[in-house]
């Protein structure tokens, strides 16, 4: 016998333990909603600095770059010379010096001392410095002197103040030693080109080289714009064919000051009065090498398509800003262009679509961006997706992100800035100012394009002719950008829901009234053959909808079509054969057996409306159904469509719709109906009138739990749909649902990305909306309990 | 007429139509699974089509169905087989161009291990670019040796070489670790005799690669010669050949005893030509560990849970907030779950127990990624609401006076819910049981992203330490349905598979929520003569 205290003691643990358990439950929805939000709120988090360093460098910084892991900088000077720096500790790891540019004739490089550099390093003479509306820093030395610069992946150009531009390459190989990565910085030069022959400074390049073809466009100090092209193919013997040509395209910009036309590959003069001239201030072109932007100081932007490099011509001329173009950029892809002014705005362009202009598209800005309160001096895109990075003459720094049109970051250079760049990884950005300094930024911007307009507005994306919902997630290409709005898929699980709910209600409601109300009581055993059919795997309804019936109605879809006039017509039959047969044979079943003695009939019109098929199709649809729909209603039929879905998804609603309401029309108390018949009123009377208002709480509770299960419905809609995030009401093709895509996407969802965590709110807005329902629902049914119980 | 409408009575007919519309559609939907499913494994005769242009095609005659836009004309579907000769497994032949059919006595059909089943007759055996002849009885002898040929190889493929490749494995693990500390003698010492360990197992892997290669050539020697119906002949290895059978001659009992071999077959075996053939064990194992690991999850929780909402709490609010919670939690969509469970468990449990257990042989995943036991965890959460309310109508199913009789003599609450209620609800905790098996069962959406397979390379438990895998991928009978049916590369001849495969999870879900309602049908009676 067991103490009396030990048994207390147990009793205690027990009810401790046991209330734990219960504590459980709520644990679990309360941990799956914390887990799911945790996971969507950095969707919608900042950006942010985690990290900043400062260090000083040896001149006035032209160029700068960072390597992919952020480790190593390097600063182009405008003497000529090259430093790589590190950027744990601002060291100083390599320099070089360009030749051709400094004093020194061959491409030299010194290794510092990493410990101490300050007694190394050569000082520079700089005699002034001024800042011109470009930022580039222009100092007249005693040789040449780096006036401009552009940045071609790894390719670095830099034009001089005597008419020549240099080409360098940087490169940071990594090498991993016991599982210590290394990287070292290399710089080599390409060539040395004089670009024009008049000697003239160099005020802005842009240049792009693929698979040997080289294209490089620079303007000069006297507003001339040369186009240099380089070709080199290498034949099957090894041997080097190079073709190479320049030529000065300025005609085309001055030329349409007057409104002359032009022919295509019409040699621009080179005859031109100072004052006619327009002062370029930018230059932009694309990878591709056929679109050339060039902003000019009166706010005009040509678009001159050199895609035939021997004969380009001006396509279009547009008023992109009210005052000066300032700098020019193009978005990862280069579909895009950054226009910065000097007002400080900052605006995206793009070329878009238009059938009824011969050149077939037209400059349209897409996207507005927070403006800067000075001119906008450099425009940087990321590297990884339709991020940039734009800077100002007063020094402020912004991170933008082109789609979904938010500035995610504003920082500022502590003194006026001479150049920036933005790491490769999207992670860092590094700015050089006047005083010599480099900032470097090390930032987190993991998902700069989702924002709820993204998620849930039209959003104009490249590529396309006005703001529209998408959802594609996925592409085959680098620069492809995921196009996620819930929109197209919210409508699909809409849409699914409503088609089966079209079919579900009626038919689980009035079998449910009928089941309570009038069916005999030795058939009952009906009811739980239907509840069993709630159990049913979905899985199994989707493969027989997706692989049986999909293409069975695409077979006999004109049968579909006059089934119901068929099925009224043998319920009418059966009508008048029940009521002409002699009350004796009718026996004591009289009533209650209707369901019984319809299914021949029903089964019967079936019969016969299959059959009927093929001549219904010439009688209705002229032969061919698809081609009538199309033709006559502009549908198109797809075999896995709603119809297919609204049918399989029915099926799984109807027993859940069917089981609640049957209970609650059960469960009206018989004094009612018994009174209600007393007085005279007939069954169907009673069954109307009385008990669906009463039982109407938990007819809607169960339309309610059947909505939540359609809703959140996976497995049919994946197998019975196309999968086509489309959005259109046609009840013949596909949808994608919010929860088919949550499957179909998830294994193309690395961790942590952005689409994984878009998935997690797809989930987070199903959990709501079921939450939502059976919340209301069950408050609804508790309510009738009450109501019953007073009753 | 008037007077009857008045009486209500066609809106009641209309009504009794809904009804008759969903038995129609149970019922339709039972019956079409069971003939689909049913009939795949009949050995039907072979038909010898001769075709009006003098062609000759063979095979079963799988389907007839009318053509499309044509008033009283069929297509007759044929199953041709000879997949490695004529390409496609089916063919459609009008009824109209049929000029003769027959049965030939002769006719034979082969069931290969790869390519799908062969239909023709037997030429002879191959020798030297020629044929010699062979009975039929040679043949089924010959077939019989290689089918033990083929048991030992499989014997060495899976077991012997497995065994030693997993053995391997876990050295070279072990070797890791070690390396990874700091070197010392003692560790060197260590390290050398595992890989001295690791020559020994490499070199009996390479004699039993050899002696597989000698027990191959043994197999691929023979070859039989097959004359097609269009006159062609092929040659088929006898190793790839599991059966032979000439249906045409066989009475109704013969193919009955050979329809339950193959069914037999279907439910014992591994699948076959990317699951298209063969059987779907791993699949049957996989969904029944997945339930009983899920089981062991959600029984404790969900009896804790009724019996606290039932005994303890009071009409407290917090009790109402358990409720609450259990009513969302049936109501959450299954994919939420998943979502969840890869979230949760897989990512983030399974990532953490990775890094500090498993960090040896990261970054490649341990419990990192799918595995049956996080999908059995998930699918016990979506269970839960099921166990709470069959326990708890368990529960109200004990009368108030035994416990308040238990009580007053003397028993604390938890020794009479422990001898007293619960001994009275298990029915009902075993009714909720059934119901939440059936549901995970069924459930593949979750499964999905926690770690179903198409094509699980080892069970969840075998033998080698600690025998149960934990964080094995498996297979499960409703992924496979979606599997074979949506992702397969060939549809059509996986269809009957499906049909069979759907069919199976069919019984099972009906037959446990039919002993479910049978139980709470039992505990219901039970109720009400004990409470009167």
């Amino acid at each position: 016998m067991k103490s009396l205290k030990r048994r207390k003691f147990t009793d205690k643990t027990a009810r401790w333990v046991i209330t734990i358990g219960g504590v459980t439950t709520v644990f679990i929805v309360l941990a799956l909603l914390l887990f799911i939000l945790l996971e969507v709120y950095p969707l919608f988090k900042d950006a942010e600095v985690v990290k900043e360093n400062s260090y000083s460098v040896h001149g006035n910084v032209s160029a700068l770059g960072i390597d992919e892991y952020q480790e190593i900088a390097y600063a182009v000077y405008t003497n000529g010379s090259v430093e790589f720096i590190s950027l744990s500790n601002g060291n100083v790891l390599k320099k070089y010096e360009i030749a051709g540019l400094t004093d020194t004739v061959p491409t030299e490089q010194e290794d510092y001392p990493t410990d101490d550099r300050h007694t190394v390093l050569p000082v520079f003479l700089l005699e002034e410095r001024r800042n011109d509306d470009e930022g580039h820093i222009n100092t007249p030395l005693h040789h040449t002197t780096v006036t401009s610069s552009y940045k071609d992946n790894n390719r670095l150009i830099l034009g001089t103040d005597d008419g020549k531009i240099v080409t360098v390459s940087v490169a940071f190989t990594e090498t991993f030693n016991s599982e210590k990565r290394t990287i070292t910085p290399e710089i080599s030069k390409e060539e040395t080109q004089q670009i024009d022959e008049k000697g003239k400074e160099i005020k802005h390049i842009t240049s792009r080289k693929d698979e040997g073809i080289a294209t490089t466009v620079v303007s000069t100090a006297d507003d001339r714009l040369v186009l240099k092209y380089t070709e080199e193919i290498t034949t099957l013997f090894g041997t080097g064919e190079k073709t190479e040509f320049q030529k000065d395209i300025t005609g085309f910009i001055n030329q349409s000051r007057q409104n002359t036309i032009f022919e295509p590959g019409s040699p621009p003069s080179g005859t031109m009065k100072p004052e006619s001239r327009i002062e370029i201030t930018s230059l932009a072109l694309d990878q591709f090498m056929e679109n050339l932007f060039i902003g000019t100081v009166s706010g005009d932007l040509f678009h001159i398509n050199i895609r035939d490099k021997e004969s380009p011509f001006l396509q279009e001329k547009v008023k992109v800003s009210h005052t000066a173009i300032t700098a020019l950029g193009f978005i990862l892809g280069d579909t895009s262009l950054v226009v910065g002014s000097l007002d400080g705005r900052v605006n995206v362009w793009m070329q878009v679509r238009d059938k009824l202009l011969p050149s077939g598209t037209v400059l349209k800005k897409i996207h507005t961006l927070k403006p800067h309160s000075a001119p906008v001096m450099a425009i940087v895109p990321s590297k990884r997706d339709k991020s940039f990075v734009t800077m100002a003459s007063d020094g402020t720094i912004h991170l933008n992100h082109t789609t979904s049109e938010q500035t995610r970051l504003y920082l500022h250079s502590p003194s006026l800035p001479t150049a920036v760049a933005f790491s490769p990884r999207g992670n860092g950005i590094l700015a050089a100012d006047v005083s010599n300094n480099l900032t470097f930024w090390g930032i987190s911007n993991p998902h700069p394009e989702a924002t709820l307009k993204t998620l849930f507005g039209r959003v104009w994306y490249e590529g396309y002719e006005k703001p529209e919902f998408v959802w594609q997630s996925t592409g085959g290409t680098d620069d492809f950008e995921p196009k996620l709005s819930l929109v197209p898929l919210i409508f699909g699980t809409i849409k699914g829901t409503i088609y089966s709910m079209i079919i579900a209600v009626p038919i689980g409601i009035f079998a449910a009234l009928y089941t309570s109300q009038f069916l005999h009581k030795a058939i009952k055993i009906i009811k739980p053959t239907i509840e069993i059919m709630a159990a049913l795997p979905s899985v199994i309804l989707g493969f027989l909808a997706g692989l049986w019936l999909a293409p069975l109605i695409e077979k006999i879809f004109p049968a579909i079509v006059i089934m119901p006039l068929f099925v009224v017509l043998f319920i009418a039959l059966a009508l008048y054969l029940w009521r002409s047969l002699p009350s004796r044979i009718k026996g004591k079943y009289r009533y209650g057996i209707e369901a019984l003695i319809l299914i021949p009939f029903i089964i019967g019109a079936i019969y016969v409306s299959v059959h009927l098929s093929t001549i219904s199709e010439f009688i209705l649809f002229g032969g061919d159904y698809r081609e009538w729909l199309l033709h006559v209603l502009g549908l198109h039929y797809d075999q896995r469509n709603a119809l297919i879905v609204g049918f399989a998804m029915g099926f799984a609603v109807i027993p859940l719709i069917f089981t609640i309401s049957e209970d609650a029309m059960s469960n009206v108390p018989n004094s009612l109906t018994s009174a209600s018949l007393a007085l005279g009123a007939t069954p169907w009377q009673t069954a109307v009138r009385v008990v669906v208002p009463t039982a109407s709480p938990g007819i809607f509770s169960a339309t309610m739990i059947g909505f939540g299960r359609a809703v959140g419905e996976t497995m049919i809609v994946l197998m019975a749909t196309g999968n086509t995030p489309i959005m259109d009401w046609n009840l013949f093709n596909g949808f994608r649902a919010l929860s088919a895509n949550i499957a179909v996407e998830v294994p193309e969802a690395p961790i942590g990305g952005t689409l994984y965590r878009v998935l997690f709110l797809s989930a987070l807005l199903l959990f709501a909306i079921t939450f939502i329902v059976n919340t209301v629902s069950e408050i609804i049914r508790q309510r009738m309990r009450k109501k019953y119980s007073k009753l | 007429m008037k007077k009857f409408f008045k009486t209500g009575s066609p809106y009641i007919w209309l009504t009794a139509c809904a009804l008759t519309v969903t038995l129609l559609m149970v019922g339709g939907l039972v019956a079409l699974i069971l003939i689909n499913g049913l009939g795949v494994f009949w050995p039907h005769a072979i038909t010898r089509l001769t075709l009006e242009n003098g062609s000759v095609v063979m095979g079963e005659i799988i389907d007839r169905e009318p053509i499309p836009r044509k008033e009283n004309e069929f297509r007759t579907k044929l199953k041709v087989g000879n997949r490695d000769v004529y390409g496609l497994d089916f063919m459609w032949v009008e009824n109209a161009d049929i000029a003769s059919r027959e049965y030939p006595l002769h006719a034979l059909a082969f069931e290969r291990r790869e390519w799908g089943n062969l239909y023709g007759y037997l030429k002879g055996l191959k020798a030297d670019g020629d044929s010699k002849p062979l009975t039929p009885e040679e043949l089924l002898h010959l077939v019989e040796e290689h089918h033990t040929l083929a048991e030992r190889i499989q014997h060495i493929e899976k077991k012997v070489i497995g065994d030693i490749s997993y053995r391997m494995e876990k050295y070279r693990i072990a070797m890791k670790r070690l390396t990874s500390k700091k070197p010392s003698i003692k560790i060197q010492e260590k390290i050398d005799a595992l890989q001295a360990k690791i020559k020994d197992l490499e070199k009996t892997y390479q004699e039993k690669e050899d002696m597989l290669a000698g027990l191959y050539t043994k197999a691929m020697k023979d070859e039989i010669v097959v004359l097609l119906a269009g006159g062609e002949e092929v040659s088929a290895h006898i190793f790839n050949i599991i059966r032979v059978y000439a249906p045409n001659t066989m009475g109704t009992l013969d193919k009955l005893g050979l329809y339950l071999k193959k069914f037999w077959e279907f439910l014992s075996e591994e699948p076959r030509e990317a699951n298209t053939e063969g059987g779907v064990f791993p699949a049957i194992f996989g969904t029944i560990m997945m339930v009983f690991l899920m089981s062991i999850a959600v029984v404790p929780l969900g009896v804790l849970t009724a019996v606290y909402l039932k005994e303890y709490a009071s009409n407290s609010l917090f009790a109402r907030i358990v409720r609450i919670s259990v009513s969302n939690l049936a109501g959450v969509p299954s994919i939420v779950f998943g979502i969840f469970g890869l979230g949760f468990f897989v990512y983030f449990v399974g990532g953490s127990i990775d890094t500090l257990f498993f960090s040896e042989t990261l970054p490649a995943p341990t419990f990192g990624t799918g595995g049956i036991i996080w999908a059995s965890l998930t699918l016990a959460l979506l269970t839960v609401p099921v166990v709470v309310v069959a326990t708890e109508e368990g529960l109200s199913s004990v009368p108030r006076s035994i416990q308040e009789g238990s009580l007053a003599l003397g028993a604390t609450k938890f020794e009479t819910l422990w001898k007293v209620v619960l001994p009275q609800a298990t029915p009902g905790i075993l009714t909720g049981v059934i119901l939440a098996i059936a549901r995970a069962a069924g459930e593949v959406a979750p499964l999905m992203l926690t770690g179903v397979v198409k094509l699980a390379p080892s069970l969840p438990i075998d033998q080698h330490f600690p025998y149960i895998h934990l964080e094995r991928k498996f297979m499960h009978l409703g992924f496979h349905i979606y599997d074979v049916g949506f992702q397969s590369p060939n549809v059509e001849a996986a269809m009957p598979m499906v049909y069979t495969t759907t069919l199976i999870l069919l019984l099972i879900v009906l037959i446990l929520n039919l002993t479910a309602i049978i139980i709470r049908n039992k505990l219901r009676k039970k109720y009400r003569t004990t409470s009167l």
